[in-house]
């Protein structure tokens, strides 16, 4: 079969997969599970083997929709960059997958959790294979609603579904500059095609702006990060899968496939915009006690990382050095975005093992000293925890050393923002390691946990092990060349500035960290420094409230007046007034003509008759 | 000959139809109505319309008076007391009478038609049967429908409705 | 004698029609207020013939054909009608049928 059969069949698969269960398996848990189990295999296998290592690169489309002049088409673009990408979804899938099979054995919706899986997988495939930006965006809101049926799994908690709500409309926000942004490139362009805007486009600092947004929005970049916290309602797999190692990240892969469009300015901001989430969400970090919240800013912090990279990688001249220059920010972006999903599931699924453990405890400060009771989530955990720091020689050190570099490069000021948030990094994460595993366990649960079965615990290996051997660059299939070769390598003095940077960062984060910290049931910070502890909650706090405040105090208000105006006016005075009133007072006449008796029918008759002569007459 | 068969025909039914109109008894309507069908038959014929009078003989004197009798015999219903015509009736009475008169006057001066049938013989029975199928197909077909529609409707009206109130 | 012009024959029928409509008007059995409807219509098809004779045509001849056929099975439902009032109300008089008043 050739490369764009199987990105057809990998693409379907899913599709098919989800359908049945909707269909056929609503009720067979099981079944539903096996389905969706095999068919994530089955696309991880096909995304390694025949596509990425042997497949040539390929791209084909089919025009879907023509309305006059405008043609939409839905159509295939496998590069390196896709190839890579699909790798990730694939094996991050099928660990998530099997994953789930263990964690939702007991769960009552299990087919519909499946399905959403399914949906899920087909949706991101998607995005990865689109080549044009009306199909990405289409898959685009498939994946938002994918995300919204797994977030509000467990329904029936209104917290589980508002935070459903929240996601899919933070989406929506972000969506509708993406939209436009795409509406104008069209405009502008006459092609939404990403080869066809490789070939020729024009110069533009709105349409990459516009396009961004939606990476905001799915991205969750500052402002529109308020829903991913929140996500962390859905169970543990899906954090895992979406909320951090695959949807999020859509966002990144989508400016890597419009890095044509990009143009200085539009990078700045792009930029300065991931920077500023980093520190932000690095900052909120610090003081969350629920595990995955902790993790949840933690990914926002990366994920502000990758953004950053690729606004960093483009302040370099203009015309064709300023083309290859962006591609660095690419190849960074891209890069980070491969370990993070690998290191970043890891750590996920660790504490869904370690909140599986604790019987579905999910605030740290009520676990501890489970380091003897589950050995294999500890060290896999530690390897996650080792790699996002920057541990020296692990998969995040290479990484976050390729963005060190290009601030560094580039922008100081990002550089120290970015090298300052690095030790924050290493703060909180050494924080959440430390009273998780260490110390004496500080609850009854903590006291009895004990380790799961391989089905949980085989995925986490697979991925520690990844975490691990991930970095080495040079290690990676030639099938990806095109984005490796991208990624920046630091040299001479640079390479050694940055090497001890990232040494430096690490100790001193993780010392503070340890040494700071004890195992104790509640937090050290709020103990000793209260102030700095509120004023990082209000932090934390401030962009729900300022959005709280919006919807109450300006849009309800709004709302209202809307609704006053149709009311009163467009329904009362014009609908049941006028028109429905004409109509009645019609009704009312025509009734008083109806007298039961015979003889006035006649005389009506003969009313009519000598309407009609007149009218023969030539009188009327 | 012709004038002569006319007037007497012509005669027959005005009559009848007087006669139809005034009489007290329903029964002794109903004849004076078949009567006056018979004098109109007779016109037909005058007229050259050959089919169309014993068509007219056989189904509207032969079955719709039959009908007719048939009905007034059976619901043997005595009329109540006479009751003085009310100002509406005389009004509409007059009017309508108003209205005949001025249709005469109209028609008489008005009219600028000649004196005797501008052409000979009316169609045949087979210019009439073609007409009938090749223009009128149509109408045909819809009649009918229509026939059927109202036999159902007939069987249906008929039936006697078990337990039903009594309306007044 | 009067000679059968045109004009006799359309007077004529105005004639029958105004006859059967002062049936209708001024009767109260309603088996008759029927025939007058029927004499009415029979003056309509007087009149049909008359024109279609004079004009040469066969249209008025056929129209008549369905205007009898119409009648026949108006007078069917109509009677029908007037039986199953008869056997509700047992009274055919048409100013005691009155029920629809408000």
């Amino acid at each position: 079969m050739s490369t764009l059969q199987y990105a057809i069949l990998v693409l379907t698969l899913p599709l098919a997969s989800a359908a049945a269960i909707a269909l056929f398996l609503r009720r067979q848990g099981n079944l539903a599970a096996a389905l969706s189990v095999l068919t994530a295999l089955t696309i991880a296998f096909v995304a390694i083997s025949p596509l990425a290592l042997f497949g040539a690169r390929d791209e084909g489309h089919i025009d879907w929709l023509t309305l006059g002049n405008l043609t939409i088409s839905l159509g295939i673009k496998y590069d390196d960059l896709a190839a890579l990408m699909l790798c990730i979804v694939g094996i991050v899938g099928l660990c998530v997958h099997v994953f789930s099979l263990g964690y939702l054995h007991d769960d009552a919706a299990k087919a519909r959790y499946f399905g959403g899986l399914s949906i899920f997988m087909f949706s991101m495939i998607g995005i990865t294979l689109a080549d044009n930006l009306f199909m990405m965006f289409i898959y685009w809101e498939l994946v938002g609603f994918s995300s919204w049926l797994l977030i509000g799994h467990w329904f029936e908690k209104k917290s589980a579904s508002d935070a459903a709500k929240k996601a899919f409309i933070v989406n929506r926000v972000g969506d509708f500059g993406f939209l436009l942004g795409i509406i104008l490139c069209y405009w502008a362009n006459g092609t939404v095609n990403l080869s066809e805007l490789g070939l020729h486009h024009t110069y533009s600092t709105l349409v990459p702006l516009l396009l961004f947004c939606g990476a905001v929005g799915k991205s969750a970049q500052v402002p529109l990060q308020v829903w991913l916290p929140d996500a962390m309602e859905g169970p543990t797999p899906v954090s895992a899968l979406i909320h951090a190692a695959t949807m999020v990240a859509a966002g990144i892969y989508m400016l890597c496939r419009i890095n044509v469009l990009m143009v200085p300015d539009a990078l700045h901001a792009i930029m300065w915009t991931g920077t500023i989430t980093a520190l932000y969400a690095a900052l909120c970090a610090i003081v969350q006690s629920d595990i995955k919240r902790v993790l949840a800013y933690s990914t926002l912090s990366q994920l502000g990382y990758m953004v950053a990279a690729f606004g960093l990688g483009s302040i370099v001249g203009e015309g064709q050095a300023a083309k290859v220059a962006v591609a660095t920010g690419v190849g960074a972006a891209m890069f980070h975005l491969t370990t993070h999903a690998f290191f970043k599931a890891l750590l996920f699924l660790g504490s869904g093992l370690v909140i599986h453990a604790c019987h579905h405890e999910q605030d740290i400060f009520k676990m501890g000293g489970l380091r003897k009771k589950l050995p294999i989530t500890f060290w896999t955990f530690t390897i996650g925890v080792a790699a996002i720091v920057g541990f020296p020689y692990l998969a995040g050190f290479f990484s976050k050393d390729a963005i060190l570099y290009l601030a560094f490069a580039n922008n100081s000021y990002v550089f120290a923002v970015l090298a300052f948030t690095a030790v924050l990094t290493a703060f909180y994460m050494v924080r959440l390691w430390k009273i998780t595993f260490l110390g004496a366990p500080r609850s009854e649960h903590a006291e009895h946990a004990h380790e799961s079965p391989l089905v949980l615990t085989g995925p986490l290996i697979v991925l520690a092990v990844l975490a691990v051997v991930g970095g080495y660059a040079g290690h990676y299939p030639k099938a990806f060349a095109g984005v490796i070769e991208l990624v920046p390598e630091a040299e001479g003095s640079a390479h050694t500035t940055i090497f001890l940077t990232s040494l430096a960062v690490l100790a001193v984060g993780a010392g503070l960290a340890l040494s700071f910290y004890k195992t104790a049931a509640v937090d050290t910070l709020a103990e000793k420094f209260p102030g700095v502890f509120n004023f990082l909650t209000a932090l934390r706090n401030a962009f729900d409230a300022a959005y709280d405040w919006y919807v109450a105090k300006v849009q309800q208000r709004f709302a209202m007046l809307l609704n006053f105006i149709e009311q009163v006016l467009l329904a009362g005075l014009i609908v049941r007034g006028l028109l429905a009133g004409t109509v009645g007072l019609f009704g009312l006449g025509a009734r008083a003509l109806h007298v039961g008796k015979l003889n006035v029918y006649v005389y009506w008759f003969l009313g009519g008759v000598v309407v009609l002569w007149l009218f023969a007459l030539g009188v009327l | 000959m012709g004038s002569f068969l006319f007037n007497f025909f012509a005669l027959l039914t005005v009559i009848c139809a007087v006669g139809t109109v005034v009489n007290k008894n329903a029964v002794n309507a109903a004849m004076c109505f078949l009567l006056a069908l018979v004098g109109v038959s007779g016109l037909f014929v005058l007229l050259d319309a050959y089919l169309l009078a014993f068509v007219l003989l056989l189904v509207y004197a032969g079955a719709v008076v039959a009908l007719f009798l048939f009905i007034v015999m059976l619901l043997d219903a005595q009329g109540g007391p006479r009751r003085p015509f009310k100002p509406v009736t005389i009004a509409a009475s007059t009017i309508s009478l108003a209205l005949l008169a001025m249709g005469v006057l109209t028609i008489y001066e008005r009219s600028h038609l000649t004196a005797a049938p501008a052409t000979p013989a009316g169609p045949t029975l087979k210019e009439y049967a073609y007409q009938l199928f090749s223009t009128y197909l149509l109408p045909v077909q819809i009649v009918g429908f229509l026939l059927l529609i109202a036999m159902l409707g007939v069987i249906v009206l008929a039936k006697k409705h078990e337990g039903l109130e009594d309306i007044k | 004698m009067i000679t059968p012009t045109l004009e006799v024959y359309i007077l004529l029928s105005a004639l029958l029609f105004a006859i059967g409509f002062f049936g209708v008007l001024l009767r109260r059995n309603t088996l008759v207020i029927f025939m007058g409807l029927e004499l009415m219509l029979v003056a309509a098809t007087l009149a049909l013939v008359a024109f279609s004779r004079y004009n040469g045509t066969s249209d008025g001849n056929v129209f008549v054909f369905f205007i009898l056929t119409v009648a026949a099975a108006e007078v069917a439902v109509g009677l029908a009608i007037i039986v199953a009032l008869f056997r509700k109300r047992q009274t055919i008089q048409v100013d005691e049928l009155n029920a629809l008043k408000k």
